[in-house]
């Protein structure tokens, strides 16, 4: 594997990575801004935009025909949300040039597309095509509508905005469904504009040969442009509520779900990581072993550590008479860690399962992008296997220290219209 | 031991066949250059199965809906420990499901791997059932049970398959019901256990970083030869026609959903392969936002990117299925017919049809790049009955008469069923 980084130009980022074992190559291009409500759902359309159609390719279905030709290769748009900031971007893959049966150029024709869907969009009058705008506003406000049909993710999503109310983390990576209604196809482009300007730039591109003209494509494509970066802080810990705050909704579902939210003031991602999976992520943790296994209370009941907001979540879906007895048990296994009760059994299990992800980094080629991306976004370049090491480094005082440091801040409880017990 | 190479003309990919003293089914895929590792410990038993005999048996049993789901619970607890404890130990990533047809272990790992499949070859092979762990895990399955009926993607499809067969059991879902599971007990899993997890009704599939040696050493160390039973699975007869043609349900979601589905005839190994080639290319053709149904379904915002369409099959059932989010599904059953219509009588452009090929050819390709992917092609290949690369080669050769005829034959507007969840009003 060949692993190269160069600046582009202020705030651009190249990343080529070379791996030959690969039969397809992957594109994305990053945007990084402040999550802000007011720009949110803006951000969202423009860069939807981008991914049906350009100014050569002028609406969905020839964009569609084209990449169809070029063996089923796929244009994408990227929105999440990670801590306080937005990511927004433009994704792309196709097959590798060697598989053309008809010795197409495959890459060369996604280098002229990608060009186009960025830098010459499909604009006139300088607003979004009308078409395109409201093809993909559409997608979204129905998107937005079908975020319950998925309870437990919709529980998590409410669980994460009573965490960090009044905070950009709380803003969903598409702002807000009034916000979405009331845009326009110019104020999107305006939008796109204001992204190409201030945002910071991320590029990868992972291939099985070097195609140095993607670089030399940006390189030029974003001389041309005037920028003025501005630096994006995603890292800003939520505070702690004055008190647990609780927060129930009845909906008539076969399940409850419930999500309790715990804030921590420590900087320590590494012995936080360590402590989720002792806790909660896998087979082998308390959670699974106690809360599933032992008390058979429920199917699933997992924690994960958001180290970027100071925040970690447990969720799981019970019934409703169960609901307190399995907050119990999830406190109960806390306390025993705070306490001290960890094996090194435990410990040995969650290196080996860290020692196994980490080592899976390049054997696709988005797993590549979502490794440099994340080092990226958290401003630390570093190996897996130097995150490995730091991993080997954390002790288990560190571990019980992160656990004391959890304090619980809300709760979310969705709730069926059963008679209560 | 019987071994062969089998190789994609196409590709130049390769894989190892293996037929097992102990009479299990080895398929074997060295990935150079790859860290990962993918095995998968596979049964052809599903949620399907649920009437059967051996050849020794007189008489058939039949058993409660959701047994064979709940014995995959229940094989990761042996009698001195839990198979996640001994995973634990080694680092991997252990896991099982349970579909239809079938019921798989799997673990996914970058280092130890020979430990990991002395560790999946041997929980699979030695079963411990009792009283107390059976009764426990009747909580925990009950909890999943009540998640799924949550999901209205798992609703709409199901009650489109209860709309769309009379008897055959692909209409009961995976895990069964709440009231259904209480009737399984510990013999009735050594039954089912006896019965299905026969090496000669099994496969193992491994991928990635690893010597096919390697893998053969271990499984000549750790497989217990087993007698072929003459394990004999009745489906009761299904008529060729519909339940009914439409059926709908209201949940508390925030957008309908449906799934269109048309009644296919079933069909097995490459015959049932050329059909699902054909689909595929009619899934293809009906969900192109390039093509006119789809261009104006878009326009009219009768559809939305959610659009998509999979053909679903397995033993004694076969399906084409068009799903997304719909105010107004009827809209969409309405073009789809007339779409269908339209191609078998004006025919199917040539530029579409090869454009629509070299998509799925480059799908195809692409999944040869992953370790995970590769495991389940060679997995599915032992389950179907074919090659893991004939799907590469049928696709190739596949002509516009055959998508056409697959149209007039199987796509019926009398066999099609709409599947609607709504929104509360």
């Amino acid at each position: 594997m060949i692993y190269k980084r160069s600046e582009l130009g202020e705030g651009i980022g190249f990343t080529s990575i070379v791996d030959e074992k690969f039969k397809s190559c992957v594109l994305a291009v990053y945007f990084l801004t402040e999550s802000d409500e007011k720009t949110a759902a803006l951000n969202n359309l423009s860069t939807g935009v981008l991914s049906v159609s350009n100014s050569r390719y002028t609406s969905y279905a020839s964009l569609c025909e084209k990449l169809s030709e070029l063996y089923g290769a796929s244009v994408g748009s990227i929105a999440r949300k990670k801590g306080d900031a937005q990511i927004l971007g433009l994704s792309a893959s196709w097959l590798d040039d060697r598989y053309a049966i008809d010795g197409e150029d495959i890459s060369g024709e996604m280098l002229s597309i990608v060009c186009d869907c960025l830098f010459a969009p499909n604009v006139q009058n300088g607003a979004f095509d009308s078409e395109s705008f409201a093809m993909v506003k559409k997608d979204l406000l129905d998107n937005i509508s079908a975020e319950f049909n998925q309870k437990r993710s919709y529980a998590l999503t409410r669980a994460i905005q009573t965490a960090y109310r009044g905070e950009p983390a709380a803003i969903m990576e598409y702002g807000t469904k009034e916000a979405v209604l009331s845009s326009t196809a110019e104020e999107a482009y305006s939008a796109y504009k204001e992204l190409l300007k201030t945002a910071k730039i991320e590029i990868y591109l992972v291939s099985p040969t070097e195609k140095p003209k993607f670089s030399d494509m940006f390189r030029e494509s974003f001389a041309k442009l005037d920028r003025t970066p501005k630096d994006v802080n995603m890292r800003n810990h939520s505070p702690l509520k004055a008190e647990v705050e609780t927060v129930s909704e009845e909906y008539d579902v076969n399940q409850c779900k419930a999500v309790f939210n715990f804030k921590t003031d420590s900087d320590d991602r590494y012995a936080l990581k360590m402590l989720s999976i002792i806790y909660g992520e896998l087979p082998f943790s308390k959670l699974f072993l106690n809360v599933r296994e032992k008390l058979s209370l429920c199917y699933y009941c997992t924690s994960r550590s958001i180290s970027v907001k100071g925040a970690f979540f447990v969720d799981c879906g019970v019934e409703r008479k169960n609901i307190e007895k399995a907050k119990d048990e999830i406190l109960a296994q806390l306390e025993e860690i705070k306490k001290g009760n960890i094996s090194d059994t435990e410990i040995q299990g969650t290196l080996l399962a860290l020692d196994n992800a980490v080592s899976q980094v390049g054997d696709s080629p988005s797993s590549y992008v979502h490794w440099y991306a994340d080092c990226f976004f958290e401003n630390d370049y570093y190996t897996p296997e130097e995150h490995f090491r730091r991993f080997c480094d954390v002790t288990k005082e560190r571990i019980i220290a992160a656990a004391n440091s959890l304090k619980l801040d809300s709760i979310y409880l969705m709730l069926n219209k059963e008679v209560q017990e | 031991m019987e071994k062969e190479i089998l190789t994609s003309d196409r590709t130049g990919d390769s894989c190892i066949h293996v037929k097992h003293s102990s009479g299990l089914d080895i398929y074997i895929c060295e990935m150079p250059g790859f860290s990962g590792v993918e095995a998968l410990f596979g049964t052809k038993y599903g949620s399907v199965n649920t009437m059967f005999r051996t050849a020794a048996d007189s008489d058939y049993t039949t058993v409660p809906e959701g047994i064979a789901h709940f014995l995959e619970h229940k094989l990761f607890e042996n009698e001195d420990c839990g198979v996640f404890e001994l995973y634990a130990q080694t680092g991997a990533s252990g896991n099982a499901y349970t579909s239809f047809d079938k019921t798989v272990y799997l673990f996914n790992c970058s280092r130890n791997y020979e430990e990991n499949l002395k560790i999946l070859l041997d929980f699979v092979q030695k079963p411990y059932f009792t009283k107390e762990n059976v009764d426990k895990e009747m909580g925990i399955i009950g909890q999943e049970i009540k998640m799924t009926n949550d999901n209205p993607e798992w609703r709409v499809f199901f009650n489109m398959l209860r709309a769309m067969y009379h008897a055959h059991p692909v209409k009961i879902d995976i895990a069964g019901t709440v009231e259904s599971i209480e009737k399984i007990d510990a013999e009735l899993l050594y039954k089912c256990y006896d019965t299905f997890y026969n090496l000669n009704n099994m496969v193992l599939s491994i991928s990635g970083n690893i010597s096919a040696d390697k893998v053969l050493e271990i499984c000549d160390q750790c497989l217990k030869p087993c007698t072929d039973k003459g394990l004999e699975t009745v489906f009761p007869p299904e008529p060729d026609d519909i339940v009914e043609p439409e059926i709908h349900e209201v949940q508390p979601i925030g957008t309908s959903i449906f799934n269109l589905g048309y009644k296919c005839a079933p069909a097995s190994g490459i015959q049932r392969l050329k059909a699902v080639s054909a689909a595929s290319i009619v899934s293809s053709l009906l969900t192109d936002p390039a093509l006119p149904m789809c261009k104006r379904l878009l326009r009219d915002e009768v559809i939305n990117s959610t659009f998509n369409c999979e053909v679903f099959y397995g033993d004694g059932y076969f399906t084409v299925i068009f799903s997304g989010e719909a105010d107004e599904p009827q809209l969409i059953r309405e073009a789809v017919f007339e779409e269908i219509d339209r191609l078998i009588n004006e025919g199917i452009d040539e530029k579409d049809f090869q454009r629509v090929k070299k998509s799925a050819y480059g799908v195809m390709v692409r999944e040869l790049n992953n370790v995970e992917a590769v495991a389940s092609l060679m997995l599915n290949a032992y389950m179907e009955n074919v090659s893991p690369y004939d799907a590469i080669s049928i696709m190739s050769e596949i002509t516009c008469g055959d998508v056409i005829e697959f149209m007039r034959s199987q796509l019926r507007r009398d066999r099609c069923v709409l599947s609607v969840i709504e929104t509360e009003a």
